[in-house]
């Protein structure tokens, strides 16, 4: 089911007993035989349920400062300390408050990053056509082996040959992507040229691969390419820009 | 055996006292954590279910339905090893070390319901708490039942700004959720609703 704001606002207003009595009548009538509309309506009842408890919720977030704040004390309590030595002590002991900032900063980026690389990265689907040279009996077992994310005999395979087409190349960019070989899919990602009709999901992709890499900075120029270009991909590009720019 | 020692402690943790509940944290967290570790979790793991343990205990002090027939500690370590077995149970990871569980009288089949039936509640506030600033304060304010133009006028936003906020927070929220394995399992093993 599609996500829409008009959905939503339904969905809010059935919960809250603020719809209309027709409209309650309607929107009953649709849920009595649409289990998607069911399920979605029930996850938003949990939400609200759940996420109205304000106590709870501040509960939780003192206990993960204390967690926090426990976990500072024991890292520094690490550090070196002995008597005659303490400026240099002290000053490591600077270092350390220093580095532990920036590491912290660094880990909830790196954190909020690869959560968005997580909820936005789906494999490029296999496609029904096979295009050019991957008719073969080789090219079919590759295809299967990709379906099934048997992603490290994808590359295996792929890697030996030197002109693969576009839809090959996204197959290899996802396989390295899967099994961690980043970098390898930013060549072949960037290799995909503006002429084809895979050049937007290569864009996508690339800038999915940067998420993972960490470099956000890198995904933003790509994702508003995507949004000019205005294809398949716009919808997507769009939120998860929106979602970069709130980390920030 | 309700100690005024454990009184002191429950009491810390309802009134959300820093000082008693850190030093609760900081006592009996390596306990559990050498549990965990023992029986195929990690250091997050332990985290989770230590802070997941104490809310439980929270909210069960709000409601008075706290019933302690041990002290606290032991009481506390029932809930967390009940917790991880659930986990475990869960995502088919079950190899417990531990031969018999010693806690059978101390935590009721209530308990090991309640226990079931927060874990949903916990993913919740888990990826909720991760949201941007923004974000979690217009849900916060549309989960205490305010309308659009009451979020607009709290937040000083324009109401179609807080709209579209709205729905761009949450959808990104429920799909967090979605896509946290931990709520995958519970959809597929769901928790009986109480």
């Amino acid at each position: 089911m599609e996500r829409t704001p008009e959905i939503f606002d339904k969905i809010e207003g059935y919960l809250a007993h603020t719809l209309p009595e027709e409209e309650i009548i309607a929107f009953e009538k649709e849920l009595a035989t649409n289990p998607e509309l069911q399920q979605e309506v029930e996850k938003h009842r949990v939400l609200h349920k759940t996420l109205s408890d304000q106590d709870t919720l501040d509960f939780k977030e003192k206990l993960m400062q204390i967690s926090t704040t426990i976990k500072e004390e024991q890292n520094n309590l690490s550090a070196p300390t002995s008597a005659p030595y303490w400026k240099i002590a002290a000053s490591i002991a600077i270092l350390l408050g220093v580095g532990m900032l920036l590491w912290y900063t660094y880990i909830n980026q790196h954190n909020n990053t690869q959560d968005l690389y997580g909820a936005y990265y789906e494999p490029f689907p296999v496609e029904d056509a096979m295009r050019g040279n991957t008719n073969s009996e080789e090219m079919q077992s590759v295809v299967k082996n990709y379906a099934k994310g048997a992603y490290d005999s994808v590359a295996v395979v792929l890697e030996k040959h030197p002109n693969l087409n576009n839809q090959l190349q996204l197959y290899l960019g996802n396989s390295y992507l899967n099994i961690d070989q980043e970098e390898k899919a930013v060549s072949l990602f960037k290799d995909i040229k503006s002429s084809g009709k895979y050049y937007e999901v290569a864009k996508w992709y690339l800038s999915l691969t940067y998420l993972k890499l960490n470099t956000p900075k890198k995904s933003i120029p790509l994702l508003k390419e995507i949004i000019t270009y205005n294809g398949a991909y716009k919808d997507k590009a769009t939120r998860l820009l929106n979602a970069l720019e709130k980390n920030k | 055996m309700n100690t005024t020692e454990d009184h002191k402690i429950l009491e810390g943790i309802v009134t959300g006292n820093e000082v008693v509940i850190t030093t609760f944290y900081r006592k009996n967290l390596p306990y559990i954590r050498q549990y965990i570790l023992q029986n195929s979790g990690n250091e997050e793991d332990a985290e989770d279910v230590f802070q997941d343990a104490l809310i439980l205990v929270y909210q069960k002090l709000k409601t008075d339905s706290l019933e302690l027939h041990s002290s606290l500690r032991t009481y506390f370590y029932g809930i967390c090893k009940n917790m991880w077995r659930n986990r475990l149970r869960k995502n088919k990871k079950m190899i417990i070390t531990e031969k018999l569980p010693e806690d059978a009288e101390i935590i009721t089949p209530t308990v090991i319901q309640d226990i079931e039936y927060k874990e949903r509640e916990h993913i919740y506030r888990r990826h909720f708490l991760k949201l941007s600033d923004t974000c979690r304060e217009v849900l916060s304010l549309l989960f205490q039942g305010n309308s659009m133009k009451d979020i607009a006028h709290i937040t000083g936003y324009s109401e179609g700004y807080t709209r579209k906020k709205k729905f761009e927070c949450k959808r990104y929220l429920i799909e967090m959720i979605e896509k946290d394995h931990a709520f995958q399992e519970l959809q597929l093993n769901p928790e009986k609703e109480l």
